[in-house]
C-alpha cells in the first residue's frame, strides 16, 4: 500500500456541549514520527481517535494521501492502531492475532502464515505462534500489537500511548526499538504521548497540544529550547520562574525568565563562584536530596521558592548563591510568549 | 521397661496439646449452629424431596423395587419426551440467535435512537408470569388471533388459508418470548464488560460490526451465553401453564402430562419417572457446562 502523508483540515470534535478538539489544522509529511504531546484531558488522544473513526467530527476534514477519510467506517479507512491495553483478542493465540486482518483481507492461509512468520521475526518473536497471548508479558504483548498493526502494510500508524503500561526499563528499549522499526519500515506515524522524554527521544516533530488546541508544531530540539510560551515551557520541563530583575541577563522586554533546574548551579560560601555571565539570586538552603550523581537542593529566594543542582551535598539553612548561564535562561515577555530560549 | 516407652514415644508421637480434638470440635460449633437453618432447609425443602421423588420412580405399588415405572413412562409417554427435548431444544436456538442479535445491536449499534429505545424495551416480558404470557401468547396465535387477522388485514395471508399456531411453533414463539429478555441481559452484561478496545481494534484493522460479533464479540462471551441458556433449559423444562394453556392434545411437554397423571390418578410413581427424565435433561446440560468451564480454567 505504501505510506502516505496525512492532512487534517479544521478538526473539531464535540462531546456533549463540550469542544473537545477546536479547528485542528495539521499537516503530517509521508515516513514521518509525529507526536502528540500534551497534558491528560488536552485532547490529543481524540484527535487520534478522530483519525482512526472513533471520534465523528463536528467540522473538518481529514485526507490521508490526498483522498478524504472523514466520512469512512472505522474498517474502511486501512489505518492501523496500537490501542493503550494492546486489545490483543484474548480469544486467539499469538499467530490468530496477526493474521486475522489478513483474513478480513481474503488472503489465502498460506500467505498468512507466511507474513504472520515474517513479523515475528520482525519483532523477535520467532516460534511465539500458537502461544496464548494471555501467556504474554506486557512487552511481548505490545510487540505482538504492534505487529498485527503492521502485517496489513498500513499507509498509517497510529499510536496510541504504546509504552505508558510497562516497567520503566522496558519502556526505554522498546522506544529505541519502535523508532528503529518505524524507519526500517518508514511508515507514517502518529503517537500520543504525556511523556515529554518519550516524545523527545521518538519522533521527528512534536505537535504540543493544550485545551483541545495546538500550541506549537516542532521538532524536538527546536521545542525543547524554544517552547512557544510559558505553559508549553513548564510542561517541557521548566520548574523555575522568575521575575526579571535590572541585572538579569535576559532578553529586551522580558518580564518572566524561565530554566530548568538541572541548568542551574547552587554555590555556598567556600565554593568558586562563576564568572561567566549568568542570572544570579541570593537566597537560603531550604532542602538538599541525593538525585544521583549530583544534588537537587531546594533555594528560597525572597519568598520564592527554586531549585538547582549541586555537586557537593549542602545544608538546610546555609546562605546560597544560585546562578543559571545566560545561555540557558528562557525569557517571556508579559503575556507569556516566548521571547527568547535556550542558545545552545 | 525404660527402652520400651521412649520406642513407643517414638512410633506415635505424643499429643502436642493434650484433649486438643474435643477443643477443635467445640471450636467448630459456632460455625456449625451458624450454617444449621440454612443447611435443615436445603435437606428438608429440597433435598430430601428430590431424593424422595427420585426413590419413588423406582417403587412399585408393592413396594418393591421395579423399572416398571420408568417402562411405562417411557411407553405411554415417550413421544412427549421427545416433544419436550426437541421443543426446548428450538427454542433455545431462537432464544440464542435472538438473544445475539439484540444484545449484538446494544453493544454495536450506533444509532442515537434506536439503541436506546431497544435498551428500554427488551426487558419487559421479565416482569410478565409465564400464565400470563400464555394467556396472550393464545389469544395472538390461534387461528383467528391477533396475528392471522393483523396478516389478513396487510394481504399477506389468505384468512381462509391461516392456521393455528397453537402448537409445537406456538410453544417455541413462547418460551423465546419469555426468555430472550432474561438471556441478552446477562448477554448485553457479559459484551458490555469487554475490553471495549477489542472491538475497536477489530473494526480499525478491517472488521465489519457483523464479522465483529461473531469473531470478536461472541467468543469472550460464550460462557456467559452458556450460562444462561442451561439456566433457561431448567426453566423451559418446569414451565406447566404455558403448555397446559397453548397445547391441547398430544404430544405436550412433560410437565403437562406429568400434572395430569398426578391429577387424574393419583400416580406419583409415573410422574416421577417422567421428572427422573427431566432431572437427566438438565444434569446432562450441567455436566457440559462444567466440563467447559473447567477446560477453560484449565487454559486460560
Amino acid at each position: 500500500m505504501g505510506t502516505e502523508a496525512l492532512s487534517l483540515e479544521g478538526v473539531s470534535i464535540r462531546l456533549g456541549k463540550t469542544l473537545v478538539l477546536d479547528r485542528i489544522s495539521l499537516e503530517v509529511p509521508a515516513g514521518s514520527f509525529t507526536c502528540l504531546l500534551g497534558p491528560s484531558g488536552c485532547g490529543k488522544t481524540t484527535l487520534l481517535r478522530s483519525i482512526a473513526g472513533f471520534a465523528p467530527l463536528a467540522a473538518g476534514d481529514i485526507k490521508v494521501g490526498g483522498n478524504s477519510i472523514a466520512t469512512l467506517a472505522p474498517e474502511a479507512r486501512q489505518t492501523a492502531m496500537v490501542f493503550q491495553s494492546y486489545a490483543l483478542w484474548p480469544h486467539m493465540s499469538v499467530a490468530g492475532n496477526l493474521t486475522y486482518p489478513l483474513k478480513l483481507r481474503g488472503l489465502p492461509k498460506a500467505e498468512r502464515e507466511k507474513r504472520a512468520n515474517a513479523i515475528l521475526s520482525l519483532l523477535g518473536l520467532e516460534g511465539y505462534g500458537p502461544r496464548a497471548v494471555t501467556s504474554l508479558s506486557g512487552g511481548q504483548r505490545q510487540r505482538v500489537a504492534l505487529g498485527r498493526a503492521l502485517i496489513i502494510d498500513p499507509p498509517l500508524l497510529l499510536l496510541d500511548e504504546p509504552l505508558s503500561n510497562l516497567d520503566a526499563s522496558i519502556r526505554r528499549s522498546l522506544r529505541g526499538e519502535l523508532r528503529r522499526l518505524q524507519q526500517k519500515v518508514g511508515i507514517t506515524t502518529i503517537m500520543v504521548t504525556h511523556d515529554q522524554d518519550e516524545a523527545l527521544a521518538m519522533a521527528d516533530r512534536i505537535v504540543l497540544m493544550r485545551d483541545g488546541q495546538i500550541v506549537q508544531v516542532a521538532g524536538p530540539e527546536d521545542l525543547y529550547s524554544a517552547p512557544a510560551d510559558l505553559g508549553a515551557a513548564q510542561f517541557l520541563g521548566v520548574d523555575n520562574v522568575l521575575a526579571v530583575a535590572p541585572d538579569d541577563p535576559a532578553a529586551q522586554g522580558a518580564t518572566l525568565v524561565g530554566f530548568r533546574t538541572e541548568d542551574a548551579r547552587v554555590f555556598t560560601d567556600d565554593m568558586e563562584h562563576p564568572d561567566a555571565p549568568a542570572l544570579a539570586r541570593k537566597g537560603k538552603v531550604t532542602t538538599c536530596a541525593y538525585a544521583g550523581g549530583g544534588y537537587q537542593v531546594g533555594i528560597d529566594v525572597a519568598g520564592e521558592s527554586l531549585s538547582a543542582c549541586s555537586a557537593r551535598p549542602v545544608s538546610p539553612g546555609d546562605d546560597a548563591l544560585l546562578s543559571v548561564p545566560a545561555s540557558m535562561l528562557m525569557s517571556f515577555d508579559a503575556n507569556t510568549r516566548l521571547l527568547q530560549g535556550i542558545r545552545h | 521397661m525404660t527402652a520400651t516407652t521412649s520406642a513407643d514415644a517414638r512410633q506415635t508421637p505424643p499429643d502436642p496439646v493434650p484433649g486438643s480434638a474435643s477443643r477443635r470440635l467445640s471450636g467448630m460449633l459456632p460455625g456449625l449452629l451458624l450454617v444449621a437453618p440454612a443447611l435443615t432447609a436445603i435437606g428438608l425443602l429440597y433435598a430430601a424431596p428430590l431424593v424422595r421423588s427420585l426413590v419413588t420412580a423406582f417403587v412399585g405399588a408393592d413396594g418393591t423395587f421395579t423399572f416398571a415405572n420408568l417402562e411405562k413412562a417411557l411407553e405411554f409417554y415417550g413421544a412427549d419426551i421427545l416433544f419436550s427435548i426437541l421443543v426446548t431444544l428450538a427454542s433455545l436456538a431462537l432464544i440464542a440467535a435472538t438473544s445475539i442479535a439484540i444484545a449484538g445491536y446494544l453493544t454495536l449499534g450506533q444509532s442515537r435512537w434506536a439503541v436506546p429505545l431497544l435498551r428500554w424495551m427488551y426487558r419487559w416480558p421479565l416482569f410478565i408470569p409465564f400464565i400470563v404470557a400464555g394467556q396472550t401468547a393464545r389469544s395472538f396465535l390461534a387461528r383467528n388471533g391477533m396475528l392471522n387477522t393483523l396478516l389478513a388485514d396487510a394481504g399477506v395471508l389468505d384468512a381462509a388459508a391461516a392456521q393455528s399456531l397453537l402448537d409445537w411453533r406456538g410453544l417455541v414463539l413462547t418460551f423465546a418470548w419469555k426468555q430472550v429478555p432474561f438471556v441478552t441481559l446477562l448477554l448485553a452484561g457479559a459484551m458490555a464488560s469487554l475490553d471495549r478496545s477489542t472491538i475497536e481494534a477489530a473494526r480499525n484493522l478491517g472488521a465489519s460490526r457483523l464479522r465483529c460479533l461473531f469473531e470478536i464479540v461472541l467468543p469472550q462471551v460464550r460462557p456467559q451465553l452458556f450460562v444462561a441458556l442451561v439456566l433457561s433449559l431448567v426453566t423451559l423444562l418446569s414451565v406447566l401453564s404455558v403448555p397446559v394453556m397453548l397445547i391441547s392434545g398430544n404430544p405436550t411437554m412433560m410437565t403437562a402430562m406429568m400434572a395430569h397423571r398426578v391429577t387424574y390418578y393419583g400416580d406419583y410413581a409415573v410422574a416421577n419417572a417422567l421428572g427422573l427424565f427431566s432431572y437427566l435433561l438438565t444434569a446432562a446440560a450441567a455436566w457440559a457446562y462444567l466440563r467447559m468451564s473447567l477446560k477453560e480454567k484449565a487454559n486460560p
